[in-house]
Parts: C-alpha cells; structure tokens; sequence
C-alpha cells in the first residue's frame, strides 16, 4: 500500500527531517519495493529446485502430486511450490529472531526504559548499518529499535500471506519474496544484538575479547551446574547477576550450549561453553547437568523427558517453548523450588528474574542429592554393545548416513576406531537409539569415546569496528586481501567436526579474513595443534587479513552482513541511507565476501543465508543442504556476464562469472575450499588483486584436483591477472583454450541494467 | 516400491525407480542410449567392494561402453592417478544444473546427453540431484550403480547387503556392455 498518509507515516518513523545522509530510493520498502532488483539478480542466478517432496498436502484439496508438468488442484506448479515452502522456510527463521529481538528489546526497556541510548563504543559510529540501509532510520535508543522489528513483523504478514492457497504462483516471485524476508532477518537480528550488547553491556569495540573454556570436560562436577540451552540470554543474565549478589559465582557452575553459551560467556568470562547443538543430547544424556534453563530456538523438544531419565530438572523460560509445563511465575518461591527438589518437577517460568533465583536455589539443592554417574568407559561400553544384533535399523534412521550398526559391532569386539568416528561425525539427534530394538543405550557409550578435554572459545565480539573497516576496506575492494569468509550457522556437519577448522585454518593461513558466528565459531575451538592450541589461540581476533574472528550467536549474523555495508559506506562513502540497491549492487560487484554454513540445519540458516544472497554475498553449503530444495545458481559459459560500466554509462560484456554462484552446495570440503576461493573472485578486483585471489584459487584446485583449474579461462582478463608463480603454465593453458583478453572495469554495476529509479550516477562517489 | 537405505531419502510422492536386480537389460538399457554420461562422486573413492574401490569398477564400466565421465568434488585427482581423464570437472550440482537444459551441448560439445548414471554420491545429495532431473529434465534418464536404492532415479540397484551380490552384478554389467 502506498500513499501519502503512508509516506507521511514512514517519514515520521525515520525522522526524514534528519539530515544525517540523503533518504535513498527504498526508505522502509514494502514487499515489490525491490522487486526488479531480485528480478535482475535471479536473471543470472536463477533458482535451482531440487524437490524435497513431491507432494503439496498444505490444502484439502491434496494431497496433489506435482511431478513434472503436473499441477496442484489450485494450479500451482512444482516450481512455485518450492519457492512456497522456501518462503515459508525463510519466514520462520526470520520470526525466529523478530520474536527472540522483540522479546529481548522488551525485556531490557522494562530494566532501563525506552530512552535507553545506543554506544557501541568509541570504535562504532555505524551503529546499526542493516536498519540505516534498509528503513533509513538511524536508531538512537531502545525504541527506536522495536521500531525497526515492528516495521519488519508487518512485512512478514503480507510475506507469509502470499503462502495461503490461491496468491502467489510465481518461483520468482516467490524467492523475491523469500529474499525480501530474508533482508528483513538481518534487520530483526542486528536489533536483538544491539540491543543485547547495549543493554547487557556485552563487550564492544574491542578485538581482544576473552578465551574461555569449553567442552564438558571443562565443568567441574562437583559443583552444582546449572545449563543453559538456546538463543536468549535473559534467564541467563540473570542467573548470572544472581550468584554475583549472593556471592555464589565461585560456586555454581554455569554452561551453556548453542547460542546462549556464546551471550552467556559475553556476559561472564566465568560461564563455560559446552559446545555446538550437535552435542546436547549428548551432555543431557550425560547428566551432568543439575538444573537445565532452556530459553528458546533450537532446543530439543522432548527436552524434559530425556532430563527427567537422568534426574535433571527442567526450568522453561520462553512464550515460544512452554513445553506443556505448568507456569509457575506467580507461585511462591520456595513451594516452587521444594517441588523442583522433592518431585522433580519441570516448571514455566516466564519471569526470568524469578526463573534465575529459583535455578540457583534449587541446583543447590538438587546436586547434593544427586548421584551422578561416571562416564562409561571402553569396558562399560564393550559390555552394552553385546546386546546389538546387527539389524541395521540405527544405520537406516541416520539423517547423517553414519555406518553406527558396524561401528557398535566393532565396539562389541573392543575396537573402537569406527565408533570414534560416528561420534566425530553425530549430528545429536538420537535417532539410532530410538530405532535400535534391543535398546542399546548408543549415545551413553559414546562417552566411551568422547574426548574429556578442555577446549577454548573466543568470546564473541559484535559488530566489526568502524576503524577496522576503514583499515581493510580498501585491500578488500582491490582484492589484495582475497576475501572476508564467514564461516556461520548450525552443527548439522556432513563430516568430521574437525572441517570447520580445517577450513578455517587453511583460509587464515592464506591471509583472508574468516569470521564466524554460532555454533561454527564454537566447533572450531575444538581442534588443538601440535603445540595445544586452538585456532582462536593461535591467529588473532582482529578483523584484518589472517584474523579469525568470532562475531557471537547467530543474530550476530548481522553484523557479518553490517560489515560488507560499512565498506561501502565507510570506505566508499556510498550513503547507507535507504539505500538498499546501491549498497547490495556495491557489495555483489567490489566486495569479495563468501558465507559458508557448511553445518545448517535450521530455517533461520535458510533466511540468514538468503539475506545475504540479497546484499550479493555469495553461500556455500553442506552437501546435506541440497535439502532445503533451493539454490541460486549461473551457468559460466551460457549467461549473459554484461554490466553497466558505472563510469562510462555503457553496457560492457565482461565475459566473466564472478561471483558465479549466489547459493550452491558443495560436495565435500575440499570442493568447498576451492568454491570458496573462486567465489571471492570480484569483476572490480585490481589486478595485483586478480592475481592473488587466483594465486589461492590455483593452488588449493592443484592440491585437491591435481590440475589447473578447468574453468581459468573465465577468470583470467588480461595477461597481468596471471599470478607469477604459475605464469608458464597458465598461459601455455590459456593458449590451449584459445583464451583472448577481457575488458577489466573500474566500476562495474548492475544499476542500468534493468529498471530502477536509482540513476547511475548513484553507484558513483 | 522399495524403501531407500536411508530413511531420510524417502520418497514423498508418486513416481520412484524402477529396481534393477539383473545386470541384462541394464546393459541393454546403456547400450541404447545415445549419448550416455557417467558422473563419478567421492564417495567412490571411499567405498569398496571386496577389497577393490568401488571407482575402479565405474571407470570399467565408463570404458566398457565409451562413456564419457564427469568427476564431481575432488574425484578428478583420483581418477588421474588412474590413468583416466575425465571429460570434464562440476561438482554434481552444477552438471545437474547443465543437464536440465535440454539445449545443453553437454561434455563432448555433441549435445546433451539422454542417459546419465550416477555412482559415488551420497544419498541425500545424489537422490536430491535426481529429484531436480526427475522433475525439470524429461528429455533424459537416470541411473544409479550405488548399493543403495535412490528413489529418484529412473533405475536404481537394489539396498544391497551382501557385497557379493553388488559385486557381481557390476561385473554382470562392464562383461554386458563389451
């Protein structure tokens, strides 16, 4: 809807009186508002379906089978239908951190009020470059945050509307769609971390943030422990400032796994890590854990059953996951906890000041009583294995395909290398125990082979300062440093734990800049070098070339997406304001940033990845991923590679397809490094440039394919592209494929290419 | 129809792969194509059949009739090791990306190839692969050589639980197509 009582309203909202930069085309866009510009990128990164299902059962007019050229009863076809269900997809996760952000701005405007200022310390001006770009507002204060996400929750119910039988029945205007919600998660999750690190006084401005210990090993089991599961950190603040009154802090052990350990060790270096999602039910199982606080998103949902088999009790603190418990918040205290203590009673409790005082007086209570169990050992674990009767159900149910009926049958006969290596590669679910009819206890032996070390985890550190971006800016648009990667998301790992890090460490080693968010920022803690060190022990936490840097939980996405903004603000002075085109079209065009979720899992994985497709960051995924039935993919030497040269207002052929893909599976991590380094390839590269980036891209193809890459010749403009090492070669491969010289442009740009109100000039500072 | 290995690979829907136990008619099956195509995964690298790789037994297969091969991930350096050069290098996803294009001029540059078969992907990816060219490429047929059933392909082996019977019928099929 538009209009001019709606213009007078938008204005109003973003203060357009302000003259803090020039209010862009798109202030607050609604849903089509940058239609024609996903139009024009799906132009050359077309979706790719891979149909997850066959069906559509959504109506009572199906089930109706959609394969090939049929239709759905209401007409839609197999295409639009998996745009449908991505947008759904993209939807959920994007709810997901609009309700986490609304909730958490609520919840601090009741502690400090709505006035509450925004500092970031004297290192971020930029404060919040997702909601500057995309509304045009530049928050000052809490309210103005719940602003943002109020404005981002209406676009969602006309978004999710275009879902019900009989709207849209377009793919692309589906994925426009999907894209649109997408842009819209960054903005609800930088709100909700803002809104944290202001409110909770999580460390900002700074690059040295604190190492802290991780693993279960790490948890000292003779003190009470009290575990926090999810993404909020509310509950656990409060646990927190808790034992800090009472003088307990010493005394209660605090870990947390998924994102609440990463806020929660933002709030106190003292919390502990546990590790990724993919380890909860294995420490649950484990029961060491006295009392478990589970906030929201991601938490197993049948979370109070397995802590109730091993004398653990559950404290629920979200509206989203009340779990069918009995809300306790207006309850006297002390009858609450004497049930918690007595009966074991799980509890809601919605009023986290109230849920922090009774886990911490009810885990001193609880853990005296409890008898907790030794890990098993080998001997233990050999004994349980007898029972396996090699019926392969646990291998059939294994969404990771992992071979755990001949690994428990290696274990029957005291060898325990394959067993090692189903728990290396456990995604967590428990689905093989569930199955197994002999009820062997698979995930308790599995402590058998788990390593009891102590790892360490980087402390997240929020948004990328404005000095850093100012520092490697420039390197970054030239291509001297070859890219930033953001390694992000869930643990649902196709392989070993250990690929994130492997990952990790070779790209660090090759000087690109590699940040990382949830539980990928944790997993890479849990590798040890030669000499006993991690990762984040052994490469700095600065945001430069061969920085590994951890960001923070998953609405720390944000900020990875924030920083491909403020280089173009900040180093090319492009205005954020309102801006969106000019500022994605900067980013897909100059800025060599790739995401990789190697591990996703989740529906926020899908929205947070598609965000970024949006801003023109490139995803590589697990090769598992090719289940969440879409990809936006090119074809090298059959699309159309013509931009506008910003400079010259001409239309200029450049032959080249970088960034090749916007959202592609890769099959197995040596694949995935060499996708990586190509994907870091920019049409604005300068040649020195050009010349590292495929310095990295030739080498790592040599190491893993044991040849020149096949597809040089695309990315190869002129002969001083060549990098020196691998000068005879390439041009005697260049020869072979009759390979001709490209144009090189300083300004390539998308803007002029399809229909759109911004102008040129726009692109041009 | 039969249940994938994998639950995680079952079919949701109406049209799945016709199970092919006997190595006869899949050789007559290839043998009539005209411009067959072998796309070889990593896994083959990693999966064995009675001490030999199961790579070795797809490149004999891939030289038995003259079909082209496209080595998806890092297949490539393996198979060099071996002595064969692969017609061309994608990941699997990208070659299916190509393969749906029916204008395509596929790996020789002779036009696009009306039978493919798949070894050495892993179930998920691969049975997703085939999902996009059951649905999007009805100029070409699929074909799997893996001891698992993948619902959708047009032609699946069997779940397998006896190597020797995977075995043989891969050597039912290279003595077939000779």
């Amino acid at each position: 809807m538009k209009g001019k009582r709606k213009r007078e309203e938008m204005e109003k909202i973003i203060r357009a009186e302000d003259e803090w930069e020039p209010i862009g085309h798109t202030p607050m866009p609604h849903v089509t508002d940058l239609r024609n510009w996903d139009r024009r990128l799906l132009e050359t990164y077309k979706p790719f379906y891979a149909p997850f299902c066959d069906l559509c059962c959504l109506c009572t007019y199906g089930k109706c089978d959609l394969t090939g050229t049929n239709r759905g009863a209401c007409g839609i076809d197999i295409s639009a239908q998996q745009g449908r269900i991505v947008t759904l997809a993209c939807s959920m996760g994007m709810s997901a951190h609009a309700g986490h952000a609304a909730h958490i701005i609520d919840y601090l405007i009741e502690k400090h009020g709505e006035d509450y200022p925004i500092d970031l310390g004297d290192q971020v001006n930029v404060e919040c470059p997702n909601i500057r770009t995309v509304l045009g507002l530049k928050p000052k204060n809490l309210r103005d945050l719940k602003t943002a996400v109020q404005y981002a929750a209406e676009q969602l119910v006309h978004i999710v509307s275009s879902t019900h039988t009989g709207q849209e029945g377009d793919a692309v205007d589906y994925e426009s769609k999907a894209l649109h919600i997408s842009m819209l998660d960054h903005v609800c999750m930088e709100a909700a971390d803002v809104a944290q690190i202001i409110g909770f006084k999580f460390p900002t401005s700074v690059a040295d943030t604190p190492i802290v210990d991780m693993g279960w090993g790490s948890v000292d089991r003779s003190k009470p422990v009290i575990l926090v599961v999810g993404h909020n950190p509310a509950s656990s603040s409060e646990i927190i400032d808790y034992l800090r009154t009472k003088g307990l802090e010493d005394k209660v052990e605090i870990a947390g796994i998924c994102c609440t350990a990463l806020e929660t060790t933002r709030y106190s270096d003292k919390a502990k890590v546990i590790g990724p999602l993919s380890r909860q039910l294995f420490f649950i199982r484990a029961g060491i854990a006295d009392v478990i606080v589970a906030d929201e998103q991601c938490i197993r949902t049948d979370l109070t059953d397995e802590a109730s088999k091993v004398g653990s009790v559950v404290i629920a603190s979200s509206d989203k996951a009340c779990r069918g418990l009995e809300e306790v918040s207006k309850r006297p205290t002390d009858e609450v906890i004497k049930e918690m203590v007595d009966k074991g009673k799980h509890v809601l409790i919605l009023d986290h000041e109230k849920a922090a005082e009774v886990a911490v007086e009810a885990v001193l209570k609880i853990a005296p009583k409890r008898k907790k169990e030794k890990p098993i050992d080998e001997k233990k674990a050999k004994e349980l294995a007898q029972a396996c009767v090699a019926c392969g159900s646990c291998t059939q149910v294994c969404p990771n395909l992992l071979p755990v009926g001949p690994a428990i049958q290696k274990v029957a006969k005291g060898d325990f290398e394959d067993f090692k290596m189903v728990f290396e590669n456990c995604i967590g679910c428990g689905k093989c125990e569930e199955a197994c009819p002999q009820d062997v206890p698979i995930f308790k032996m599995m402590q058998a082979v788990a390593s009891w070390d102590t790892w360490k985890c980087r402390v997240g550190r929020g948004p990328v300062m404005d000095t850093e971006i100012r520092k490697v800016g420039a390197p970054i648009v030239l291509g001297t440093i070859p890219g930033v990667l953001a390694f992000v998301g869930c643990s649902n790992f196709p392989n070993e734990i250990d690929e994130i890090a492997e990952m990790v460490d070779e790209f660090a080693r090759r000087k690109y800049i590699v940040v990382l968010t949830g539980c990928s920022a944790m997993v890479i803690g849990m590798r040890k070098d030669k000499d006993g060190k991690t990762l984040y022990e052994k490469y700095p936490g600065d945001f430069e070339a061969g920085g590994v840097v951890n960001i923070g939980s998953c609405v720390a996405n944000a900020h990875i997406t924030g920083a491909a903004m403020k280089i173009a603000n900040i180093f090319a002075n492009l205005p954020l304001r309102a801006n969106y085109e000019v500022i994605a079209d900067y980013v897909l065009n100059r800025v060599g940033a790739v995401g990789v979720a190697w591990g996703a899992m989740s529906q926020k994985a899908a929205s947070i990845a598609t965000g970024c497709n949006r801003l023109g960051i490139p995803v590589v995924l697990g090769p598992h991923s090719a289940k969440y039935r879409r990809l936006y993919l090119s074809r090298k030497e059959e699309d159309d590679w013509t931009v506008m040269d910003g400079r010259k207002k001409e239309l200029v052929d450049t032959e080249e397809p970088s960034p090749e893909h916007l959202a592609i599976v890769a099959e197995s991590k040596e694949r995935a490094m060499v996708t990586i380094a190509k994907l870091c390839i920019r049409k604005n590269d300068t040649q020195p440039g050009r010349q590292i980036k495929l310095n990295h891209y030739i080498d790592l193809y040599k190491k893993f394919f044991g040849t020149l890459p096949d597809d040089l010749h695309h990315f190869v403009r002129t002969e001083r592209d060549i990098p020196m090492f691998f000068k005879k070669e390439v041009k005697q491969f260049l020869e072979e494929k009759g390979w001709k010289p490209k144009p090189v442009l300083s300004l390539p740009t998308l803007i002029g290419t399809y229909e759109s109100e911004v102008p040129v000039e726009a692109t041009i500072r | 129809m039969p249940h994938p290995q994998h639950l995680v690979n079952i079919l949701t829907g109406v049209k799945g792969a016709m199970e092919m136990k006997d190595a006869t008619p899949l050789a007559k099956i290839i043998k009539k194509a005209e411009r067959p195509l072998l796309v070889i995964g990593p896994r083959a690298l990693e999966m064995e059949i009675e001490g030999r790789p199961f790579v070795e037994y797809l490149v004999d297969i891939a030289r038995a009739a003259n079909i082209p091969i496209c080595a998806t991930a890092h297949t490539k350096k393996r198979l060099l090791e071996l002595g064969i050069t692969p017609e061309s290098t994608y990941d699997v996803i990208e070659i299916v990306n190509s393969l749906k294009d029916a204008e395509w001029k596929g790996v020789k540059g002779e036009g696009c190839h009306d039978f493919v078969l798949f070894g050495g992907i892993r179930t998920d990816l691969g049975n997703q692969a085939l999902s996009t060219l059951k649905h999007f490429a009805p100029h070409l047929k699929t074909m799997t050589l893996c001891k698992y059933y993948y619902p959708n392909a047009n032609f699946s082996l069997p779940n397998y639980k006896k190597e020797e019977e995977w075995k043989a019928l891969l050597e039912g099929l290279i003595a077939g197509l000779k």
